[in-house]
């Protein structure tokens, strides 16, 4: 007799509101007690699909069945009710509350206008994080803890909820090596224990140690579903990118010359008041692409909106061109020469709203070369510069007066990029550069800031992708609380030493 | 200054706290779940108007401030439908509704009883009249839906469930609470208790129905709650200050020493200053104002 599949998708369609068509008719079944791997790029609707099975998303057409049994979802807590959790990629966490609240919010277990009890709660959880050896602080503000303990809270809330069926979106993007294997070690616990795990991925290596079976999905529609002990990443990768692979960037030996950019001990508050960036001192020098390794939320974001005029700093300096711009306002760094390329397109790149010109000549529309003589821009002459940099960087747009939404996302970091590099800088700031961005996009991108950096500029990189790091990095900087670990050339370390630093090891500490 | 003078100005005092207090905690509970109305100013007026109609009408001050409640209520849902449900802004309902009552009231005067500007009310709800000047029991009513609000918003599930929605409602909705639900009758109970202030203004407080009765009052509510740091308790605390010196420049006016005008702006200017002074910056609930969607 064939086994009931503990969950089944049959012809899954979702279209967006906009008439985006995220999946086209997925079929997707899970066996009681694997751990399935859903593998893809960004944007080939792995989230959707799992969004519309925790009750996040209504699908546009198409069957859900729980253990044979058809369900409609209304909304999340129906899903929970058949024991089917999420744990999103972006935390949904309430900062403000400490772990304990988080977890029995929405299942305190009795009145609602009694006195809130915790002890049973407590009790249960400690027994969770006993069982798992899983262990988090139940009384402090979550925002006051690591990426990486915020997610224990997040699986903790869905254990706490007797979930069956786990889903975990992307959840090593935040984590070091070390607590990536932990979570492994947690994940093939609970498969003990009966649970079954879907594992959201675009990793290939994960999904090769972790999982049982997986399926993957490109733009989404599903290219199929293997046995993991019978595929090789070479076939996952080809199944997933539908295309061999290969990342190759040219990067010939080059000699550094003259520091660009001088940072002099530099202290950085973040948001809360605490130190973001302590006491941290580098140059980087022209031709050279000096790279920035961390887990994200290690003070990085801080450090580039400190040097980019968007943070004031409590103490040091920072040199551009042996000039001192602490604390000076952007426009006036990117007359000295700097260009920006932020973390967050949509929020901090473009406007997503506004026409492609518009986005194109930001930050430049007050250069005479835009403007008539009244002081209103050219708009003829803007024009003529965007079709100029959409034919450059090969950037596939509608048209140069169609809102910029309406771009892909590789587009759209290449705009960015365009639009930096015309403003003819000696220093490029590059904060998560490919992030969301398709592989074709990727490669473009990449090799674009290794011929900046053969024409003499000098380039500072951000990436949470360490591959990214090591590929394109001259020297690189592991960040880790706000300080480095060490400064050190890519080719000189092995990504195991990489990843201690990256858990707050120092460099001369590895070796002892 | 006598003891007896200081007495006065007490007894005073807390009556003047009552409309401040309660629109501030209603304003404290909405803002919490993530629902900003600036609208209590108008329903303030409205209240005080309608819940002085439905008193003379039943003969009953009880019911006058059922009225105001019922007012309340009213535009509440008005504006929960509009920001909760259509996600409108949470800015321009609460302008409408100021505008309507700046309309509605002083016609409403005119139409109504036929005078211009002022109504005396015929039907108040009792107070204890003392040498000091009158003491409703209203007093002890607001104290005690200051704190127990403030004990349902932190000690129970309930009040964990709104805090949740005004500061993450993605978290809140992953867990299966409904969001619209929460916030929708958050925005009720927070213009109920506004309504429930108007209405004591004209029905219990003054004993008239006047035009532009609300004086300020429910935008000196908003920024009593934005400095209370959203908390009920401080609130409280707030409103009385507010209420203090109200009744030390009634006092001090007939005195002459300063010319009129600038008594008149003392409550508002000490309560600020107090306030701010002591509470500092708050940080606001962090879905405060914004829409909730899924997609």
């Amino acid at each position: 007799m064939k086994e009931v599949p503990i969950i089944e998708m049959k012809g899954i369609v979702k279209v967006y509101p906009d008439g985006t068509k995220a999946l086209k008719g997925v079929d997707f079944s899970v066996k009681q007690g694997e751990i399935h791997g859903l593998l893809g790029e960004n944007g080939a609707g792995k989230t959707t699909l799992m969004k519309i099975l925790s009750g996040m998303l209504h699908p546009t057409e198409g069957k859900i069945y729980v253990r044979g049994k058809e369900v409609r979802f209304k909304s999340p807590a129906d899903a929970l009710a058949n024991g089917i959790g999420m744990v999103h990629q972006h935390f949904t966490l309430v900062e403000v509350f400490d772990a304990l609240h988080n977890i029995i919010l929405g299942m305190e277990g009795h009145g609602l206008l009694s006195k809130i009890n915790v002890d049973k709660a407590r009790e249960k959880l400690k027994k969770l994080m006993e069982d798992l050896n899983f262990r988090v602080p139940l009384d402090v503000p979550v925002e006051d803890l690591p990426v990486g303990v915020q997610q224990r809270i997040e699986i903790l809330k869905m254990l706490f909820r007797d979930v069956d069926v786990l889903i975990l979106d992307e959840p090593t993007a935040v984590l070091t090596p070390i607590e990536v294997e932990e979570l492994f070690a947690v994940l093939r616990k609970l498969k003990a224990e009966g649970k079954t795990i879907i594992f959201i991925s675009h990793k290939l290596n994960e999904v090769m140690e972790l999982t049982d079976r997986v399926t993957v999905l490109r733009k989404g529609e599903v290219v199929g579903t293997v046995k993991t002990s019978e595929a090789t990443p070479q076939l996952l990768a080809r199944m997933m990118v539908g295309r061999d692979v290969v990342l190759r960037i040219q990067k010939p030996p080059k000699e550094p010359g003259e520091p660009i950019l001088r940072i002099e001990n530099l202290w950085v508050k973040g948001d809360r008041g605490e130190d973001a960036v302590k006491d941290l001192a580098f140059e980087v020098r022209a031709g050279e692409i000096f790279g920035i390794a961390g887990v994200e939320g290690n003070g990085q974001t801080e450090l580039i909106e400190a040097i980019t005029g968007l943070r004031r700093p409590e103490k040091g300096r920072i040199i551009l061109n042996d000039r001192d711009i602490t604390g000076r306002p952007p426009k006036e760094l990117y007359d000295a020469g700097m260009a920006h390329i932020p973390e967050d397109r949509t929020r901090m790149g473009l406007i997503l709203d506004m026409t492609v010109t518009e986005n194109a000549i930001l930050g430049l529309q007050w250069r005479k070369e835009f403007q008539r003589w009244v002081g209103t821009v050219d708009w003829g002459k803007a024009k003529r510069h965007t079709e100029m940099l959409i034919n450059e960087f090969e950037i596939v747009a509608p048209g140069v007066d169609a809102p910029v939404k309406s771009l892909s996302g590789g587009n759209q970091q290449k705009l960015i990029v365009a639009r930096e590099v015309s403003k003819k800088p000696v220093l490029i700031i590059a904060s998560q550069p490919t992030r969301g961005v398709d592989v074709a996009s990727t490669e473009y991108i990449r090799n674009y800031l290794v011929k900046l950096r053969n024409e003499g500029k000098a380039v500072l990189l951000v990436s949470a992708d360490l591959d990214e790091i090591l590929q394109l990095s001259d020297r690189m900087g592991i960040m880790y609380e706000g300080e480095f670990m060490g400064i050190v050339k890519p080719e000189e370390v092995t990504t195991e030493e990489i990843g201690m630093m990256m858990g707050g090891i120092k460099y001369e500490e590895l070796n002892k | 200054m006598d003891i007896g003078s200081i007495i006065s100005i007490i007894v005073t005092s807390l009556m003047a706290m009552v409309p401040i207090v309660l629109t501030s905690v209603g304003a404290v509970w909405s803002e919490r779940a993530g629902v900003v109305s600036i609208g209590y100013e108008g329903v303030l007026l409205m209240s005080a108007f309608f819940g002085a109609i439905v008193a003379e009408l039943t003969g009953s001050g009880v019911m006058g401030l059922l009225g105001g409640i019922a007012t309340g209520i009213v535009f509440g849902m008005l504006h929960g439908v509009l920001t909760v449900y259509l996600k409108g802004n949470h800015v321009i309902p609460g302008i409408g509704i100021n505008l309507l009552a700046l309309g509605v009231v002083p016609f409403g005067i005119l139409a109504y009883w036929g005078t211009a500007g002022q109504h005396q009310v015929t039907v108040t709800l009792w107070s204890w009249q003392t040498k000091y000047g009158k003491i409703s029991p209203m007093i002890p009513v607001t104290i005690a839906i200051a704190i127990i609000t403030w004990w349902v918003l932190f000690k129970t599930p309930l009040g964990l469930r709104v805090r949740a929605v005004g500061e993450n409602p993605e978290a809140a909705d992953a867990l299966g609470i409904n969001v619209e639900k929460y916030r929708f009758w958050s925005t009720v109970y927070g213009h109920a208790l506004a309504g429930l202030g108007g209405a004591y203004m004209s029905v219990a407080w003054l004993g008239v129905v006047q035009k532009a009765m609300s004086a300020g009052r429910g935008f000196i509510a908003l920024a009593n709650m934005v400095f209370s740091g959203w908390n009920p308790l401080v609130a409280l605390i707030g409103g009385w200050l507010f209420g203090f010196f109200d009744a030390l420049a009634t006092w001090l006016a007939p005195l002459h020493i300063v010319p009129g005008q600038f008594i008149l702006m003392l409550p508002y200017i000490m309560t600020l200053i107090i306030v701010a002074g002591i509470i500092g910056k708050a940080r606001p609930p962090k879905w405060d104002g914004r829409p909730y969607k899924r997609e």
